[in-house]
């Protein structure tokens, strides 16, 4: 097949302002998501409930290391048919239909206008734009397959799979950008960082149960079948068993001396 | 440390005090001295991360009493963020500083009202209340919290020191077991639980005792205070009536494998003799008093 000579205009004219457009489009689009995100609230409920659900947990997990009496205590505390904290805390069952709750609604809408509409407006427009042109060239042979991927709005049979068309070359950037955006707008560190100083630690901002009530029952039963078994019951016979023979031969062989 | 600070370059500074930051780690001396030396000259060059050091050098200045600092950095973040609640908690934390603390206080609670979720400011009206030496009451404040945030290492770990100072072991015993259940392998908080169930005294607490000073020398050979106590439990219990002669034997086994490994880890030391003639001293001496190792470091 005869080399393909392309103008130099493609180069300025096309390659580049489609590298610039996602690339100004993508930094536009962090600071708008920055604008839109609302602050989650917590409620000082929920809150609770999930550090009990913490608490009760690690007593299920660790209760081993505390004398069984403390454990009766603390269950008794949790689960007591009469008084206990699962009992006595009655949640309305949280209504999680997302259609119902505005909030999460909004914040679909929010996800969905930060996210998808840029990529389908930016998308249409460059499409429009700059349709049919062959961009670049990779520097390496293509099989037929990757066609529809590299050269997508250019419909020639004859063409070698190594050439990129300028709609493909567009979606090349949007995700090959990540990294430089990373770079540039620091994911992760300073920019990021200076945002969360406005908003405060409430540091267990931690994922709580969206059905509280539900959760409790589960709690509550598996507290319920927890049994103590204490793990320091025959730490020191372990121990004697560690030092013993040692301890024993030392001590008689100075008795011998 | 103290010698190579002002050598020092402020990127270098800038690295310490983001991992002293990442660590939790206060020192505050150091961080008020390296602030006044390198990076205080180059704050403009620290982009964002200067806000993050502001508000660490403007608690280390409150340790150190340097109410200048504090103020300069307090006027940088205010700037910033004029509504932040963060700041205004390093706002209440200056008049605690000051010991205005009604005003501290009041604005705690503004805070509080602002954003009910939020733990620093409540625990901050706990040290307050410490401070101005009014225990029962921080004691009271601190369950309050507790009731609402149980997870709360931290909160535990001070309900424990705040009944130890009123000397009631029993529920400073129940927080350490709270404690315990968080992190179990922590031979520290085997160690102090012990130190509890100790200081209060009879068979039972003694035996308790021991099972975790036992447990405290298997998670860290090398913990000495544990060593201790494991040897005065043990011959608490080989001297007690209550025991059966088999479990005699056993602790006193015990106590002598404890007092060798305080000896081994003493060996390079000249006070060995000393110290040999004090500890056999305590074990001759009937039941050893209930002295054991003050439980409130």
């Amino acid at each position: 097949m005869a080399e393909l000579l392309l103008d130099p205009n493609i180069r300025l004219w096309v390659f580049l302002p489609i590298v610039v457009i996602t690339f100004l489009v993508g930094v536009v689009r962090h600071y708008i998501s920055i604008l839109l995100s609302s602050q989650k609230k917590v409620e000082l409920q929920q809150l609770q409930d999930s550090q009990v659900m913490i608490r009760s947990r690690m007593l299920r997990e660790n209760g081993k290391y505390i004398p069984k009496q403390s454990f009766l205590m603390r269950r008794h505390y949790f689960n007591n048919e009469e008084t206990g904290y699962f009992k006595t805390q009655k949640r309305a069952a949280a209504v999680q239909n997302p259609m119902t709750d505005p909030s999460v609604m909004i914040d679909m809408l929010k996800g969905n206008v930060t996210n998808v509409l840029p990529m389908i407006v930016i998308g249409g427009w460059i499409n429009w734009m700059f349709s049919g042109f062959v961009t670049t060239k990779v520097p390496f042979p293509l099989t037929l397959r990757f066609k529809p991927m590299l050269q997508r709005g250019i419909e020639l049979l004859s063409l070698d799979a190594a050439w990129v068309s300028s709609a493909s070359w567009y979606f090349l950037n949007v995700f090959g950008l990540r990294s430089i955006y990373a770079l540039v707008l620091g994911e992760n560190n300073a920019a990021d960082q200076a945002r969360h100083i406005q908003d405060q630690m409430s540091g267990a901002a931690m994922a709580m149960p969206p059905d509280p009530k539900a959760a409790f029952k589960a709690e509550w039963e598996a507290l319920e079948i927890c049994e103590h078994h204490w793990a320091l019951g025959n730490v020191d016979a372990e121990m004697m068993a560690l030092v013993g023979p040692t301890v024993d031969s030392m001590y008689h062989q100075n008795k011998v001396d | 440390m103290a010698l190579n600070k002002k050598s020092l370059s402020w990127s270098e500074a800038r690295d310490l005090f983001r991992t002293w930051r990442e660590l939790n780690e206060r020192k505050s001396q150091d961080v008020v001295s390296l602030w006044e030396n390198t990076l205080q000259k180059k704050v403009h060059k620290l982009g964002d991360e200067r806000l993050l050091v502001y508000e660490q050098v403007c608690l280390a200045a409150l340790d150190t009493n340097r109410m200048d600092i504090a103020d300069q950095c307090l006027v940088a973040l205010k700037k910033e963020f004029s509504t932040s609640l963060r700041v205004r908690k390093l706002q209440a934390m200056k008049l605690e500083a000051m010991e205005r603390y009604d005003e501290a206080l009041e604005l705690l609670d503004n805070i509080i009202r602002r954003d009910e979720t939020n733990a620093a400011p409540r625990k901050r009206r706990v040290a307050i209340l410490k401070a101005r030496g009014r225990i029962p009451e921080a004691i009271k404040e601190l369950t309050e919290y507790l009731k609402k945030f149980m997870s709360d290492q931290e909160a535990w770990q001070q309900l424990c020191d705040l009944y130890l100072m009123e000397t009631d072991f029993a529920r400073a015993a129940f927080c350490m077991e709270e404690l315990l259940l968080q992190n179990p392998h922590n031979h520290l908080v085997h160690q102090r639980y012990a130190e509890i169930r100790y200081t209060q005294g009879g068979y039972e607490n003694i035996e308790l005792a021991r099972a975790h000073y036992c447990q405290a020398i298997k998670l860290n050979p090398n913990n000495m205070r544990a060593l201790y106590g494991l040897f005065l439990t043990s011959s608490n219990i080989a001297l007690s009536p209550k025991t059966t002669s088999q479990k005699r034997k056993d602790a006193g086994k015990l106590a002598k494998w404890a007092l060798r490994q305080i000896e081994e880890r003493y060996e390079s030391s000249t006070q060995v003799e000393a110290l040999e003639s004090m500890l056999s001293g305590l074990q001759l001496g009937s039941v050893p008093a209930v002295t054991p190792p003050t439980p409130s470091t």
